[in-house]
């Protein structure tokens, strides 16, 4: 008996002393649960659109949003910019009551920095091409890269020789030459960025920045995520050089309370890995009580279905990512007074299907695909509304064209090609492909139609839409299809290499442009993964950059949108993408404050939610409208 | 004995030396790009470019090389030794450097295994207590009244421990608890009531297994020759079962605890993920799925070093527990 309570009582006291090391974060005034951890609080890193939403609440940008409306430019931590007449030259006056989280000013130079900063390949910034409008930024972009891989080349006496005045200084250890190399190869990088790419701190306040092009929506990147600054004397203690490649190579302690710095709104002031973040007010942001909030929790839940039942359980306000297969019932349930919580809103995103354009497949065969009247027929012979019911079943509309209507100011979307089984056979036959008594494909030739390879990630709908989209083929014009289901990882590096005929495929815009979804096709772009090149295409597009007039600008993007949803087709739209969350209204079916309800989210599809205009309604608020009614 | 201590301990580099670089070479062929985010944004190709430079994943063997060297132990050693750590004061560094997390860019692998390891350890631990607790005293039970209604209890209960999965025990106990009686909480961490149900989720298959050993071995005990003498000199019936029985009968469940307790303290991915745990048992899952490279070789290696010494420690304690075993 005794060994038994000797190990039970180690394992208990082993349990109790982990316990004791965490400490669960408190309640908040508003409560939130993301479906992950966040991944960086680095502006320039940034990607995900969780981290993407937490930016807007502890950063703050030059310009922002107004997200009740149309998405119109207001302003930031600028307070008035002015353009020049050739539409090059930006300057921007900031407020000069920013303040970092540590109460000192923000200034222009730490945007020169922080862009900078996006611009080094060693920063590895995944956004860094958004950068590239201005002058001489892409540029810089490559001559870093090439800088780096000569120093590299360059054995250790030759890294020391390339800086004479370093070689010559008696007295030196050779580690401490290297390292000194090391900071003059970095020098040489900043100097040729002050010479050539076009971001300048005329002041304290002043920015100015110069662009390669006239950009339409310059002022919009300038409120994106990745455009906030970082805090440079703070991002430099944790950067060190590597001697060996002069790269520069930056530690994340940085990015962790309590060493946080940050401008915006809300600073973190705890962040417990898979556990949950706090958000309190920044004490010195310029404009005082400007978070309606005054605490924020964030708390990760992996699991879609713990997540749901978390929120159910109310743990949270607000649930910001609902990934559940069953969030259709949630919605009908809602639609019959069963819960009041379910919500859903239309975004930037559209869900797809790439065709592989190129002439040959990977294992060179040759492509039937490549072809646009077969990749038309392909496309006007899906009924889209058949798939919705197999897909998520939640209401998302059905897409005939790529950028969703309605979603950008001015741009008028096209009508995309019907679903027309007679135009798509005509097409089909065109193209040279027959169907014969046996149902199948042929072309004059007699050989079958090849069977079709549809590369898709598993998990989701992906698999029910795949088999949905061969059947309609199948029957209506005798084609074959199979399946290639595989994971992550091993999609995306499919998908990459175009090895695949049909590949599942989706988008979500970044900034408020048709360029945001329409250089995706362009010849040559990094996520063309259909490889569509078409010189008409190219063309067009190279014409908006050099447009001017912006009404102009936007009928020749409406026209490549339409030469690309009716004529080359490079993907197959099915539907656009909606967003679910969880939250209660914030007022009931009476008008009245719903306690506990949400206020302040915005439905634009855009569906940027700034943390700070978020707050729960309180009882109080209840109680009064109440008592305001009794008095009545 | 301390010549057998030293030679399984001479033997742990050797064995941890093959895991490391059979888990290297598998998580190598895993198909993808580490560093390529699942967001499916592509940035310009000199990015992807500059982090597999930066971490030698253009080069198997010289990443093998140098992460070796690194989760050794030797680089920080020979740092301190030349003194020419670039290292700004500020960062943190480690003695055994497991490098960064490519999924969470912020953490490194060191941190991670920091922050979930001791929850795992935590939850294991006391899910095995809450297994020792119940299965042993259902195996007394059974084998004090065996073939009686309340042994087939505990043999039905058993049953259902060990062939459900955790998956749905866990649903259902979240259910039943927070979602319908409004007891305790879903999805957070940090307090002891926060642990009960995952951790009486997770003992539930080992309480079975324990409860069956116990019973058997008890039976056993109770029909020996040894139990007989001590009941013929008067000794009480509680003292019998509790004193002299279970001290033999815990022999097999004693064997069994060591590999139960590593295999509870990893082993609960699913449970982390039904119940929202900070564990180290979801990273081994999803830091494959992700091609996570350092992190799927951070926790394997903590995992395996956690079981070698696990068994080491089992074996020395049999020893000292049952001392027939000394030859």
């Amino acid at each position: 008996m005794r060994p038994v309570l000797a190990i039970l009582a180690i394992l208990v006291a082993i349990t109790f002393a982990v316990l004791a090391f965490d400490r669960p974060l408190p309640r908040a005034e508003l409560n939130l649960i993301n479906g992950t951890e966040f991944i960086t609080l680095d502006p320039q890193r940034m990607t995900y659109a969780h981290d993407i939403r937490l930016n807007y609440a502890i950063y703050e940008t030059l310009t922002r949003w107004n997200t009740y409306s149309d998405f119109e430019i207001i302003p930031g931590l600028a307070q008035e910019w002015s353009v020049s007449d050739d539409a090059l030259e930006y300057t921007f006056k900031l407020d000069p009551n920013g303040r970092w989280s540590n109460g000192s000013p923000v200034l222009a130079e730490h945007f020169v920095y922080s862009w900078r900063r996006a611009l080094y390949p060693d920063t590895a910034a995944d956004y860094s091409n958004l950068f590239f409008v201005i002058e001489g930024a892409e540029d810089f972009f490559h001559w870093r890269a090439r800088q780096l891989d000569e120093y590299t080349a360059l054995t250790d006496d030759e890294k020391i020789a390339r800086f004479p005045d370093i070689a010559e200084t008696p007295g030196l250890g050779r580690n401490e030459r290297l390292a000194r190399a090391a900071q003059a190869l970095r020098q040489e990088s900043i100097d040729h960025f002050n010479n050539t790419v076009g971001i300048r701190a005329l002041d304290d306040h002043t920015l100015q920045v110069r662009l390669e092009r006239p950009t339409a929506y310059f002022l919009d990147l300038c409120a994106f995520a990745v455009f906030a600054p970082c805090y440079p004397p703070l991002v430099e203690r944790f950067a060190s050089l590597e001697t060996s490649t002069g790269r520069i190579q930056q530690a994340y302690d940085w990015t962790k309370p309590p060493l946080l710095i940050t401008n915006g709104p809300y600073v973190p002031t705890d962040w417990q890995f898979k556990r949950g973040m706090f958000l309190e007010r920044n004490p010195y942001f310029r404009i005082p009580d400007f978070a309606k909030s005054a605490t924020i929790r964030i708390v990760p839940i992996n699991d879609p279905n713990t997540g749901v039942l978390a929120f159910q359980t109310g743990l949270a306000d607000f649930h910001t990512d609902v990934r559940v297969d069953y969030i259709a019932d949630m919605l009908a349930q809602k639609e019959q007074g069963l819960n009041d919580y379910a919500q859903a809103i239309s975004t930037f995103g559209t869900y797809y299907w790439n065709f592989n354009c190129r002439e040959f497949l990977n294992d060179g065969r040759r492509n039937p695909l490549h072809d646009p009247r077969v990749r038309r027929a392909f496309a006007m012979t899906v009924d889209k509304r058949a798939i919705m019911m197999v897909a998520t079943r939640a209401g998302e509309k059905s897409a005939s064209v790529f950028i969703p209507p309605g979603s950008i100011p001015g741009f008028n979307s096209p009508e995309g090609l019907p679903y027309d089984i007679e135009r798509a056979r005509r097409e089909f036959n065109d193209a040279g492909w027959f169907i014969g008594d046996d149902g199948l494909a042929r072309n004059a030739q007699g050989d079958l139609f090849p069977t079709v390879r549809m590369l898709y990630s598993t998990g989701s709908y992906n698999g029910a839409v795949a088999l949905a989209l061969g059947q309609m083929w199948r029957e209506h014009l005798g084609v074959r299809t199979e399946f290639d289901a595989k994971e992550t990882k091993a999609y995306r590096a499919d998908l990459q290499r175009q090895n695949f005929m049909l590949a599942r495929g989706g988008w979500f815009g970044d900034y408020g442009d048709p360029t945001t979804f329409l250089s995706l096709h362009r010849t040559g772009d990094g996520n063309n993964n259909s490889a569509h090149s078409d010189p008409y295409f190219d063309d067009l597009l190279t014409q908006a950059d050099n447009e001017r007039d912006p009404e102009k600008r936007m009928r020749i993007l409406e026209e490549a949108e339409r030469y690309t949803m009716e004529e080359t087709l490079p993907i197959l739209t099915i539907f656009h993408y909606n967003w679910y969350f969880l939250y209660k209204s914030p007022e009931d079916a009476q008008g009245r404050p719903n306690p506990g309800g949400l206020r302040g989210m915005s439905s634009h599809p855009r569906n940027v939610q700034y943390l700070w205009l978020l707050e729960v309604v309180r009882q109080e608020e209840l109680d009064a409208h109440l008592a305001a009614e009794a008095a009545r | 004995m301390i010549g057998l201590i030293l030679r399984r301990l001479a033997q742990i580099p050797v064995v941890l030396l093959v895991i490391y670089t059979v888990t290297f070479a598998l998580s190598w062929a895993l198909p993808g790009s580490a560093v390529l985010n699942d967001e499916g944004r592509a940035p310009p190709a000199a990015v992807i470019d500059a982090i597999e430079k930066q971490y030698s994943l253009d080069d198997p063997i010289r990443c093998y090389k140098q992460y070796l060297v690194r989760v050794t132990g030797i680089h920080w050693l020979s740092n301190r030794i030349s003194g020419s750590s670039t290292t700004p004061t500020d960062v943190r560094e480690y003695i055994f450097d497991f490098g960064p997390s490519f999924r969470f860019e912020d953490w490194s692998v060191n941190e991670i295994i920091a922050s979930s390891l001791p929850v795992s350890v935590a939850l294991g631990l006391s899910a095995i207590a809450i297994a020792l607790g119940i299965g042993l005293s259902a195996g007394v039970i059974g084998a004090v009244r065996p073939n009686s209604w309340i042994d087939f209890a505990t043999l039905a209960v058993a049953l259902v421990g060990i062939s459900l999965p955790s998956f749905v025990t866990g649903t259902l106990l979240l259910i039943l608890g927070p979602v319908w009686a409004g007891v305790g909480t879903v999805g957070a961490w940090g307090t002891l009531g926060n642990m009960l149900l995952p951790a009486f989720t997770l003992s539930l298959p080992f309480a079975a297994y324990i409860a069956r050993l116990t019973r058997m071995g008890m039976i056993e005990a109770l029909s020996a020759d040894y139990i007989r003498t001590a009941r013929a000199k008067g000794v009480g019936p509680t003292t019998v079962v509790l004193k002299h029985a279970l001290k033999n009968a815990f022999l097999p469940v004693l064997s069994y605890l060591g590999p139960a307790a590593a295999y509870a303290m990893t082993g609960s991915f699913v449970i982390e993920t039904v119940f929202n745990i900070p564990g180290i048992g979801q990273h081994f899952v999803d830091a494959v799925r992700a091609k996570d490279l350092f992190l799927i070789m951070g926790v394997t290696l903590v995992f395996a070093s956690i079981l070698v010494f696990f068994n080491l420690a089992v074996d020395l304690l049999y020893r000292f527990v049952d001392p027939r075993i000394e030859q």
